[in-house]
C-alpha cells in the first residue's frame, strides 16, 4: 500500500510540482491550498506524512498552528516544514511544536525524496526491536543508522534528521575535523555557514539536556568542528 | 569635525552683533552737538550781559566832561611805549591821577569779580582799569557718586581728549586789543559792539564789549568790558566729561550684554551644526540630535526639522537595510517554483537537445540560490547579534585558528600572523568574531593578486583589540571608502563569476558593533592596497555607553 503525503501549500505552481514528483516516486499525495481545507481532509483520514508551509495565504502562522493540530492528532506523525521563512526564530518555533524537520524552499527535490525516505524509515522501524549491526557507538554515543535515534549513555536524544546527519557526520571519524561544507553535504542541505553554527548550538543544546556534563563538539574556528576521542 | 578652508576670514555672528553695536554711538554724538548748542546759547547770554556792563559803565560817565577833557589835555606828548601798568595797560601820567582815579572809582564800583573794565578816550588813551580777567579757583563743586566712582577714574583720560579751561592764561592787554579792536572802534564811531577774542597765548576766549561814553552829541570815550568764557567752558566740558563717561559706560554695557546674547546665540549654533555634521556618522548610521530640541524659539525649530530630516533618512536607511532581508524572502518562493520544475524535467529523462538548456537552467538558478544565501545570510546575522549571548573568548586563538585555516580554504594563498603574546580576551561572540574574520578573509583574496601576501594583525593597542587585515592590490576611490560598510555597497569594479551583494563588509560591521567596536577601511601608507582595521573594546576595559542608531532594524 503506497504512503499517503499531505502537502499544504499555498502557491499552486509549487504544490503541483512536489505533488508530481512525489507522485512520480510511488507516494499517493493529498495537495492542500490553506489550513481549513487541510483539517477537513486530515479530519476524514489522517497522512503518512506532511510536508506544511508555514504561511499559507491569508495566515501568517497557518502551518504552526497546523502542526499543532496535527500533533495532536498523532504523536509520531512525520511532519517536515518547507517554507521560504529561515529565520532562527521560524526553526526553533517549528522544532519546538513537534515537526521533524525544517526546510527552507531552495531545498532541491533529490534531496526532499531523501529526506521524506527516511522520515518514513524512522517511523516504521520505530515499532520493531532495534538490532545491533547498524549501530555506530562512540563512548557514550550510540547512534541507530537505520531509524535514525539517538543515544547518550542510553538516555534518547531527540534530534531531527538533519541533526541526526551533522552528528552522524562528525561522529564517523572522531577527531577529524569536518568544515562546514562537508556537513552540509552530509545532511544534504545547502545553507549558510551560520546555519550550521546555529545547528550544531542546537544539537549541543540537545546532548546537554541529557547530560550537563556534554563537550564531545570541539570548535575549531576558521575550520570547523571536530567529535573530540573518548 | 572637518576643518573648513575658507576663502575669506570668518566674519561670525558676535564680530557682526558688535559691528551692530556702534550703533550706541548715536548718542553720544547727539549729546556732544546739544551740548555745543547749550554752550552758543550760553555764550550768546554772557555776550548779552557783557554789553549791558559796558552799558552800565558807560551811562555812569555820560555827559561828565571834566573827567575826560583833563585826560585829552594831558595825554598829548607821552609815550605810550615807556612804561606798562599791571595788566598791559598804558601809563597813567600823574597829571591826570586825579581825573583817573575818579574814573576808576566809578569804574571800580561797577567792577565784577571776573571782568575787567576799562575806559579809552577818543585818542585811545587808557584812563582807567579795573577788575581781573582771571577767576578766583573755583571751588570744588560737591562731586555725586557717579563722578567720583565712574568720571573720576576716568578723569586723567579723559583730560587728554577734552581741553578744559584753564586759568593760567596771559591776562595782559595788549595794544592791538585797545587799538585794533572793531568793538572799540565802533563804540568810538558812537555803536556799541561786541566781540570774541582769543587772550594773546591763546589759552583762554574772551568777549568784550564796548560802549560809547557820551558827552552830549559827542563821543569822548569808550566803556570796554572784558569776561573769559572759562565759566561756560567749563561747565561744558564738565557735561562733556559726564557725557563720555555715561556713553563709555553704556557702551560697556550694551556692548558685554550683546556680547554675551551673540556668544550663546552662536554657541547654540555652533553646537547644532556639530551635531548635525556628526549626526551620520561614516557607518551609515544616524543619531538624533539633542541641542535645542526643547527651545521655543528659531534654533529651536531648525534643529527640530534638522531632528525630523535625519528620522526620515533614517527611516529610509532601515527600509534599505531591511530590503536585503525581504528580497530573499520574497525571491525564495519563484526560486522553489523554478527549481522544482526543473528538478522534474530532469527526472523524466529529457531529450539530449533539451539537457543542454537544462543544465544552463541549472546554473543560473545555483547562481541565484548563492545570491540568496548571502542576502539571508546578512540577515540571519542581523538577528543572531540581537539574540547572540555573550562570553569571553580569546580573539588571538580564534585569529589564529581561522587563519591556519584559511591555508586549506585558500590553498593558493598565504596569509602572514603577528600578535603579541599572551591571551586578547574579548566579550562577545567567538562563532561571530570568526565569522566577521572570514569575511575579512574572502574580501582580502578577492582583491589582492595570488602571489601576495595577505597580512593579519592583532595587537592590543589601551583598551581595545586592534585587528588589520592588509592586502596589497588596487586602492580604495575615497568616494567609497566611508560607505563600504553599508549594506550593498561594493567597491569592486569587475564582475567577477561570484555574485557580489556588497554584504560581506556590512556583515563586519554588525559583528564589530556586536563588540561595541568599530571597523573602518583605508589604503596602505604606501598606496600598495587597503587594509580594514576593527577596533574592539577589550573584556573588561571600561565601555563608553555606546549610542545606538536612531531607530532599530525593522526584522
Amino acid at each position: 500500500m503506497p504512503k499517503r503525503i499531505a502537502i499544504v501549500e499555498d502557491d499552486p505552481a509549487i504544490r503541483a510540482n512536489y505533488a508530481d514528483v512525489l507522485k512520480r516516486h510511488g507516494y499517493e499525495v493529498s495537495a492542500h491550498a490553506n489550513r481549513r481545507e487541510a483539517m477537513a481532509a486530515f479530519a476524514t483520514k489522517l497522512p503518512d506524512l506532511a510536508i506544511l508551509d508555514i504561511g499559507l495565504a491569508d495566515e501568517i502562522d497557518g502551518g504552526f498552528a497546523l502542526c499543532r493540530e496535527l500533533r495532536a492528532m498523532s504523536a509520531t506523525l512525520p511532519i517536515i516544514f518547507l517554507t521560504a521563512r529561515d529565520s532562527d526564530f521560524d526553526t526553533v518555533s517549528g522544532l519546538r511544536l513537534g515537526a521533524d524537520d525544517y526546510l527552507t524552499k531552495d531545498m532541491s527535490l533529490p534531496h526532499l525524496l531523501a529526506r521524506i525516505s527516511a522520515l518514513f524509515r524512522r517511523a516504521d522501524l520505530a515499532r520493531e526491536a532495534p538490532q545491533t549491526e547498524d549501530l555506530l557507538e562512540r563512548g557514550p554515543l550510540a547512534l541507530d543508522m537505520k531509524r535514525f535515534a539517538v543515544t547518550w549513555s542510553g538516555q534518547p536524544v531527540d534530534l531531527t534528521l538533519t541533526e541526526f546527519w551533522i552528528v552522524h557526520s562528525l561522529a564517523r571519524h572522531p577527531g577529524h575535523v569536518k568544515s562546514r561544507d562537508q556537513l552540509m553535504s552530509d545532511a544534504h542541505i545547502v545553507v549558510d555557514d551560520s546555519t550550521i553554527t546555529s545547528h550544531v548550538k542546537r544539537i549541543r543544546r540537545k546532548f546537554a539536556a541529557a547530560d550537563p556534563a556534554f563537550d564531545a563538539i570541539d570548535t575549531l574556528y576558521g575550520m570547523g568542528y571536530r567529535w573530540k576521542t573518548a | 569635525m572637518p576643518s573648513r578652508t575658507r576663502l575669506f576670514p570668518r566674519f561670525g555672528l558676535r564680530a557682526k552683533v558688535l559691528v551692530v553695536a556702534f550703533v550706541l554711538l548715536a548718542i553720544p554724538i547727539a549729546g556732544w552737538s546739544y551740548l555745543k548748542e547749550v554752550e552758543r546759547v550760553l555764550r550768546v547770554g554772557q555776550e548779552q550781559s557783557v554789553i549791558a556792563t559796558s552799558r552800565a559803565v558807560a551811562t555812569a560817565l555820560h555827559d561828565r566832561p571834566k573827567l575826560l577833557d583833563l585826560r585829552a589835555r594831558t595825554d598829548e606828548g607821552t609815550d605810550p611805549a615807556t612804561a606798562t601798568l599791571p595788566g598791559g595797560a598804558r601809563p597813567v601820567t600823574p597829571d591826570s591821577r586825579a581825573a583817573s582815579e575818579e574814573i576808576l572809582l566809578i569804574v571800580q564800583g561797577l567792577g565784577r569779580s571776573s571782568g575787567r573794565i576799562w575806559v579809552v578816550d577818543r585818542k585811545l588813551n587808557l584812563l582807567a582799569i579795573a577788575g581781573g580777567l582771571k577767576r578766583a579757583e573755583a571751588a570744588p563743586h560737591r562731586e555725586s557718586a557717579w563722578d567720583r566712582f565712574v568720571t573720576a577714574p576716568l578723569r586723567p583720560f579723559l583730560e587728554r581728549v577734552l581741553a578744559r579751561p584753564t586759568e593760567d592764561f596771559d591776562d595782559a592787554l595788549p595794544e592791538e586789543a585797545i587799538a585794533g579792536g572793531r568793538d572799540v572802534a565802533s563804540a568810538l564811531d558812537g555803536v556799541p559792539a561786541s566781540r570774541w577774542r582769543h587772550t594773546p597765548d591763546g589759552r583762554a576766549a574772551i568777549v568784550s564789549a564796548a560802549h560809547p561814553i557820551w558827552h552830549g552829541e559827542q563821543v569822548v570815550g569808550a566803556v570796554v568790558v572784558e569776561e573769559t568764557a572759562n565759566a561756560i567752558q567749563s561747565l561744558s566740558s564738565d557735561a562733556l566729561e559726564r557725557l563720555v563717561s555715561v556713553t563709555l559706560v553704556a557702551f560697556l554695557i550694551g556692548g558685554l550684554t550683546l556680547l554675551l546674547f551673540a556668544s550663546r546665540l552662536s554657541g547654540r549654533l555652533l553646537r547644532l551644526r556639530d551635531e548635525a555634521e556628526a549626526a551620520i556618522d561614516s557607518q551609515g548610521r544616524i543619531r538624533k540630535l539633542i541641542t535645542g530640541t526643547g527651545a521655543h524659539d528659531e534654533i529651536g525649530d531648525l534643529s527640530r526639522s534638522f531632528s525630523t530630516a535625519l528620522e526620515r533618512i533614517a527611516q529610509y536607511n532601515a527600509h534599505l537595510e531591511s530590503l536585503a532581508s525581504r528580497l530573499s524572502h520574497e525571491m525564495r518562493t519563484p526560486i522553489a517554483v523554478v527549481r522544482s520544475s526543473l528538478d522534474n524535467l530532469r527526472m523524466q529523462p529529457p531529450p539530449d537537445e533539451a539537457r543542454v538548456y537544462l543544465d544552463r537552467a541549472n546554473d543560473g538558478l545555483a547562481r541565484l540560490t548563492t545570491l540568496l544565501t548571502r542576502m539571508s545570510e546578512a540577515t540571519r546575522l542581523e538577528q543572531t547579534v540581537r539574540q547572540a549571548d555573550r562570553e569571553r573568548f580569546d580573539a588571538r586563538a580564534v585569529t589564529a585558528g581561522c587563519v591556519a585555516g584559511y591555508a586549506t580554504v585558500y590553498p593558493a594563498r598565504r596569509f602572514e600572523f603577528a600578535a603579541p603574546e599572551g591571551v586578547i580576551e574579548l566579550d562577545g561572540a567567538p562563532d561571530l568574531f570568526a565569522q566577521m574574520l572570514d569575511k575579512l578573509a574572502a574580501n582580502a583574496v578577492d582583491f589582492s593578486p595570488p602571489d601576495a601576501p595577505i597580512r593579519v594583525t592583532l595587537e592590543r593597542r589601551g583598551g581595545d583589540a586592534v585587528l588589520t587585515m592588509a592586502n596589497s592590490g588596487p586602492t580604495l576611490a575615497p568616494e567609497i571608502a566611508g560607505r563600504l560598510f553599508e549594506t550593498m555597497v561594493s567597491a569592486r569594479r569587475d564582475a567577477g563569476s561570484e555574485p557580489h551583494l556588497g554584504l560581506g563588509l556590512y556583515i563586519v560591521r554588525l559583528v564589530a558593533e556586536f563588540h561595541r567596536g568599530t571597523a573602518h577601511a583605508e589604503n596602505l601608507p604606501d598606496g600598495s592596497g587597503v587594509a580594514v582595521t576593527v577596533v574592539l573594546p577589550l573584556a573588561g576595559a571600561r565601555v563608553p555607553q555606546s549610542s545606538s542608531p536612531a531607530t532599530a532594524r525593522s526584522a
